[in-house]
Parts: structure tokens; C-alpha cells; sequence
């Protein structure tokens, strides 16, 4: 019974019984998680693409089917078009912005200097709180009557800038950047921390020895051999850029005026505000896409990383 | 340009460890830069947790003062008008169901993926990866309903379930890389002894995946108990959200009174913060060995 998984298959015949009797065991430990995966999972997302041609409303019988309406409407969809485009920037500048602070932090604390824990702690620290409390936090910082930023800028003179930051169409966005990216830069810090002890001191000295000042170093030695971490990182960030909704839908809830408006808070306005849920799944399968089309890019730049 | 044959010379990786020569002006400006960061991430939290200790009146007087005198008053109101022991409790309950069930259902499919005799591994292995690029945006509107269905929505399930299911793609990943890691020999010997698949994988290799447990757990944990979307969506109950959530709704409850609301965010975020500090190591090691190896 028990050697059977390592019995080599001899017999002639091979039937249903021996098929159980080898296999037995893989299908068992893998049963639960392919029953509750699949319910919650493979048949929702059929689902969706399913709803993405009805005009359901989200209740009752599902509606009609409507063929390619709703991907037409997409097409023509303004809104979802802005929301890209804030997607877009949210992307580039959410990225940019954690990797070089975090870079920069990690290069700092390289050495372990005296208080590294102290900083490392205090760095890391918005990464294990909830979107909700950075959401909150930073909408104090932002407030136009009491807010830190406001005040502060009074402080130096600079009464001239301050502003609702969040209440204004021209700021709002890249106000709730800088707390997401304020937020992601410990992420990213610690996965350099890690990534820099396997950065050869060897080549640095060398390279030093050889006259290269301090931004060579950085450029021709040290980010080379970071090349797998950077990829990684940047995945990971890209793939969360688009599926933001957290920080914005607390902070703005996508507003004012649409102006922090990204393609998830839209999906969720559609699907639990608007009651359109077919035309919500069309929008989902969207974000899907775009996910799919960064993972794919991701891994391709990966593999040709690799050789 | 000296530096690529350099890299070609001398392709040694050493551990080094050497420190370089003392240079008082770089550590100076070093010092400088780590502490005005240290005041950017620090700064917020401070204000916040400053003005829960402060009455209104001191609040509006002196808003970034530290407190005059550390008045608990806010913190205990918040506590109970807040339902921040409710919130709390709900939270340990999802936590423990959540992590638990993504860490056993993980390592046994994760072990039944890398190391036992499968018929058709590959493609499995790619649905279950697949998984891990469709947002939960795409699948909440269907698992809403079929919730609805199946009549979970008001009770405790409506985000346990879920919130396992969806995290499966991931756990099973990262724990069938950890399985591959360990020599199968070790297997094979306790099978030879008379060990059954069950007890092979229980008594032998699970006691062996420890650090991808531990990995997994520490993900899962801070996932789950910072998860704001899921259960947005799927917990309609008051009485069963999470602190997250619960956090939301007494900010909008409370807008005006920014003492008692700088007190229920201070609340909410303690439990995380003592656990983080208690458990850093663990929590820092977790987060970068989950991103370099997914």
C-alpha cells in the first residue's frame, strides 16, 4: 500500500483502478484546494466574462444578453479613458518614486551603520499598517484647515501654495501619489537591503582603485548586479499600479470631479454604486488584461535576464 | 569604462565586511539624510498619536505641540463608542481562519505538486498561476452574488472563504518551490520504512518547510488583517467587520472630533505595530523572501 506511489509501472494493463492506486495520494492532497480554487475562482471569472455580455443589473435573473454592447460603450467610455490615463501616471510615478527612495535608503544603511535597526524599523513601518490608516493619516496631513502640509508651508512663507491638496482637480492625484509612494518606499528598501549583500564589495573596491567616482560605481557596478532585484521590484509595482484602490478610494473615493479616478475605484462604482453589473465585469476584464499583458512582459524580460 | 574589466578580473564575491576608510564628512551627511527621513515616516505618525492624548480645545489651541498632559479620555472613548473590542475580535477570528487555511491547503497541494506522481502537473500548475495576474476585481462581482446564493453573506464565511480561495495561487507557489528545495530521498526513505503518503508528508518533509511556512504565515497575517476591499465587498454586518473597515466608518462617523478620531486610529493601528516590533526579524524576512521568490 504504502510503496505503491514508488512502484514502477510494469503491469500491461492499465486501467482506472491502477490509475487510482498511482495517483491516489496527489489527487488527495490536491482536492481541497481545487474544489474551493475553482468555485472561487475558475467559475467567477467565467462568470464575469459571461456578465461582460449581458446588462445584468445585480439583481434578479440575469439580464439579457446583450452580445458586444457593453464593449462598445467601452470604447466610447470617456470616463474609463481618463481612468486609464490616470492608471498610466499612477503607474510610472508610483514606480519611479519607491525605487529610487528605496535604493537610495538601502545604499545608505548598506553598512550598517550605528541605529540601522532604528531607521530600518521606522522605514518599514507604514508597510505593515493598513491602507486605511495611511488613507486616514495623510488626509490629516493634506487637510486645508489643520493639515501639517498646509501649516507648514505657512510656517516657511510659502502661505502662497497651500491649498486643499485633496479638493483641488490639479493636485488631488499626485497627492495621494506621494502617500502611496511614501507608503511603498519601505517595501521596496528592505527587498534592496536584501539584494545589496549579494552586491560584491570586492568590485566596488576594485572600481574604486580603477578611479571611478561615486555615480560610476553606481551606474556600472552596483545596479548591474541589482539587475533581478530592479525587475522584480518593478513587477510587482506595475501589477499593483494598476489594480490601485485602496489609498484612492479612501482618500477621494475617486473625486473630485473624477480627477483621482482609476480603473478600479470605476469598477467598483459601476458594480456597487451604479448597480451595472455587466457593464462593471467588462471593466474588470480590462484590468485583467492589462495584468495578464504586464506579467507576460515581466516574465519575458526575466527569462532574457536570465541567460 | 575601467570598470566592466574590472568585473571581468577580478570576479570574486567576497563577503567583504571591510569598512572603508572613516570619512567624517560622508558619515555626517549619511547621519543627516537617514534621520530627515527618519522625520518624514515618523513625523504623521507622531502628530496622530500626539493629538489622541490632547482635548479638543488643546488640539485646536496647539495642534502639532506635543500633549501638555497625556489624557486617556479620548483613547477610552473611542474604545467603546468605536467597537474597537468588536472590530478587534472579528479581526483575530479572520486572521486564524484565513492563514490557517491558506497554509495548510498550500503546503498539501504545494507538496502534491512538487513531489508526488501527478498526471497532467504542468497544466495545473498554470491555473493555479494564472491566478496570481487575475485582480480580485475581476472575480468580486461574480463571488458577491454567488455568496448571495449560497446565503453566507452575513455571516463570517463571506470573507473566510473568499479570502482563502483567492490566496491559494499564491501559497501554493511559494510553498511547492520551498518542497522542490528539500531532497526527495528523504521521502522515499520514510515511505521505505512503511510510512504512508500522510505521515511521509506530516512527520518528515512538513517539519522540514518550516521557513516557507513561516514565510507564508507572515504574508498572509499582514495581508489579512490589513485587507480593506474584500471585506468592503463581501462583509455587509457591522458587528462582523474588521478593524480595517471598522476603522473607515468610524472616521466618517466622527469626522469633526479630531481627538477622538486621532485616538481610534491610534487604536487601530497598535495591535500591528507591537506585533511588528516584536516579531521584525520575522516580518521583514517574510516580505523580501515573498517578493524575490514569487
Amino acid at each position: 500500500m504504502a510503496q505503491l506511489v514508488t512502484q514502477p509501472r510494469s503491469g500491461a494493463r492499465y486501467g482506472v483502478g491502477r490509475h487510482w492506486s498511482r495517483y491516489r495520494a496527489g489527487y488527495l492532497f490536491l482536492a481541497p484546494s481545487v474544489i474551493l480554487y475553482a468555485m472561487f475562482m475558475i467559475y467567477p471569472f467565467f462568470q464575469s466574462i459571461y456578465l461582460s455580455f449581458t446588462d445584468w443589473n445585480g439583481v434578479g435573473e440575469i439580464g439579457d444578453f446583450v452580445g458586444l454592447q457593453n464593449y462598445r460603450e467601452m470604447i466610447r467610455d470617456d470616463l474609463l479613458w481618463q481612468s486609464l490615463g490616470h492608471n498610466a501616471i499612477w503607474v510610472v510615478l508610483g514606480t519611479i518614486g519607491p525605487l529610487i527612495l528605496g535604493l537610495a535608503l538601502a545604499m545608505l544603511l548598506w553598512r550598517q551603520p550605528k541605529g540601522f535597526t532604528l531607521f530600518r524599523t521606522v522605514y518599514f513601518l507604514p508597510q505593515v499598517l493598513s491602507p486605511v490608516i495611511i488613507a486616514i493619516v495623510w488626509g490629516w496631513v493634506y487637510n486645508p484647515v489643520f493639515g501639517l502640509l498646509n501649516e507648514g508651508l505657512d510656517a516657511i512663507g510659502l502661505e502662497t501654495i497651500s491649498r486643499g491638496w485633496l479638493g483641488d482637480s490639479s493636485t488631488a492625484l499626485y497627492a495621494v501619489l506621494v502617500a502611496a509612494i511614501w507608503a511603498e518606499t519601505g517595501f521596496v528598501f528592505v527587498v534592496f537591503l536584501a539584494g545589496l549583500q549579494s552586491v560584491s564589495r570586492d568590485l566596488l573596491e576594485a572600481a574604486t582603485l580603477d578611479g571611478a567616482n561615486a555615480w560610476q560605481r553606481l551606474k556600472d557596478v552596483t545596479i548591474p548586479q541589482l539587475s533581478n532585484v530592479i525587475t522584480v521590484i518593478t513587477a510587482l509595482l506595475l501589477i499593483g499600479g494598476f489594480s490601485v484602490f485602496d489609498i484612492i478610494f479612501v482618500m477621494t473615493g475617486g473625486g473630485p470631479n473624477h480627477s483621482t479616478e482609476v480603473i478600479a475605484t470605476y469598477t467598483y462604482t459601476e458594480a456597487f454604486v451604479q448597480n451595472r453589473a455587466g457593464y462593471s465585469a467588462t471593466l474588470s476584464l480590462i484590468l485583467t488584461v492589462i495584468s495578464l499583458v504586464a506579467s507576460v512582459v515581466f516574465i519575458r524580460f526575466r527569462e532574457r535576464g536570465a541567460q | 569604462m575601467a570598470t566592466p574589466a574590472a568585473a571581468q578580473e577580478r570576479p570574486s564575491y567576497g563577503t567583504g565586511g571591510r569598512r572603508s576608510r572613516f570619512r567624517p564628512g560622508w558619515s555626517l551627511m549619511q547621519y543627516g539624510l537617514l534621520t530627515f527621513f527618519l522625520l518624514v515616516f515618523l513625523v504623521p505618525f507622531i502628530w496622530i498619536w500626539s493629538s489622541a492624548f490632547k482635548e479638543s480645545r488643546e488640539i485646536a489651541r496647539d495642534p502639532f505641540g506635543l500633549p501638555a498632559t497625556l489624557r486617556w479620555d479620548n483613547l477610552q472613548e473611542a474604545w467603546t463608542t468605536g467597537q474597537f473590542d468588536r472590530y478587534m475580535g472579528n479581526t483575530v477570528i479572520y486572521c486564524a481562519a484565513i492563514v490557517t487555511g491558506v497554509v495548510v491547503l498550500s503546503c498539501m497541494a504545494g507538496y502534491a505538486l512538487a513531489l508526488l506522481p501527478l498526471p497532467a502537473r504542468g497544466p495545473i500548475l498554470v491555473v493555479f498561476l494564472l491566478g496570481l495576474m487575475v485582480p480580485f476585481q475581476s472575480v468580486m462581482i461574480p463571488i458577491y452574488y454567488f455568496l448571495q446564493d449560497l446565503n453566507l453573506l452575513g455571516t463570517y464565511w463571506a470573507f473566510i472563504i473568499p479570502g482563502i480561495a483567492l490566496r491559494l495561487s499564491f501559497g501554493i507557489f511559494l510553498m511547492r518551490g520551498f518542497f522542490r528545495g528539500l531532497p526527495p530521498e528523504l521521502a522515499d526513505a520514510a515511505r521505505l520504512d512503511g510510512a504512508n503518503e500522510w505521515q511521509t508528508f506530516r512527520q518528515v518533509m512538513l517539519p522540514l518547510s518550516v521557513p516557507g511556512i513561516a514565510t507564508l504565515v507572515v504574508l498572509q497575517f499582514i495581508n489579512t488583517w490589513n485587507a480593506f476591499l474584500m471585506p468592503l465587498v463581501f462583509v455587509q454586518r457591522d458587528e462582523l467587520r474588521p478593524v480595517a473597515l471598522g476603522t473607515l466608518f468610524f472616521f466618517g462617523r466622527f469626522t469633526a472630533d479630531r481627538g477622538l478620531i486621532a485616538a481610534g486610529v491610534t487604536i487601530s493601528m497598535l495591535p500591528m505595530i507591537v506585533i511588528f516590533l516584536l516579531l521584525q526579524r520575522r516580518f521583514i524576512e517574510g516580505i523580501t523572501a515573498g517578493a524575490l521568490k514569487s
